[in-house]
């Protein structure tokens, strides 16, 4: 078995987890920050995020709320165009501020270059690494 | 352009362990490299090649060893089949930080 495919983003915020939490979770805040949504904070709730089209993909995002721990963790279904996959946001305090990590993860194996891309992704492979790797690096 | 694609050079275990090695203690002759593995040296020899091949690794001489270096340049194509929804993200998070900041309490 190989791992999918994860996007890591970790941000600080200079605002308390209630504060940020609610900005998540609030479908008015949530539809001005990220997109358009029908969201309700509720396990099992469907909701849809909606965007402009573009080809292979109709520009709506079908999700569904599959973990909800206030203040500390939710976690989406996320499916779009070619894409099934979970959306995990989980915060922490931290001095006055929250740290805020997304984890977007597991992306449509159908797709030929996805399916690479999870094939080459073993353990330890994320994108976040690669890009370290790369500045670490530099070119040769 | 490489014989090899990186996504096919990537996909195999041993090659990743390969690339970490090289990455995290840098240059290796061929044979220290080789004593890390549990494989038949021709086995091991066909990882170093595709490798090579998918210009992941250089080879040079020294004296009368082989030595293996990390070449780092073809995983930009993997950061960049993520980067559109890594741009995506981290320019959400932007807006949330700006709205966060827009609010008083």
């Amino acid at each position: 078995m190989t791992e999918p495919v994860t996007i890591e983003v970790d941000q600080f915020l200079r605002h308390p987890p209630a504060k940020v939490w609610r900005a998540l979770t609030d479908p008015e805040r949530l539809s001005r920050w990220l997109m358009p949504t029908d969201f309700a904070p509720a396990v099992g709730h469907r909701f849809t995020f909606r965007t402009g089209p573009r080809p292979g993909f109709d520009g709506i995002v079908r999700c569904e709320v599959l973990a909800l721990d206030p203040e500390r963790l939710m976690r989406w279904a996320w499916r779009g165009g070619t894409l099934d996959s979970t959306v995990t946001w989980t915060l922490q305090a931290e001095g006055h501020g929250t740290r805020l990590l997304l984890r977007h993860e597991g992306f449509d194996p159908s797709d030929p270059l996805q399916r690479a891309a999870l094939e080459m992704m073993g353990r330890g492979w994320r994108s976040h690494l690669m890009r370290r790797l790369e500045q670490e690096l530099g070119t040769p | 352009m490489p014989d090899v694609d990186v996504f096919t050079a990537l996909a195999n275990p041993t090659r990743r362990e390969v690339l970490r090695l090289l990455r995290e203690d840098g240059p290796h002759p061929v044979n220290r490299l080789a004593g890390r593995f549990d494989m038949r040296r021709p086995s091991f020899s066909e990882h170093l090649r595709l490798l090579k091949d998918a210009g992941l690794v250089t080879e040079r001489r020294d004296g009368r060893e082989r030595v293996y270096s990390l070449r780092a340049e073809p995983l930009h194509e993997l950061a960049g089949w993520l980067a559109p929804y890594e741009s995506f993200w981290s320019a959400r998070l932007g807006d949330l930080a700006a709205l966060l900041e827009a609010e008083d309490d």
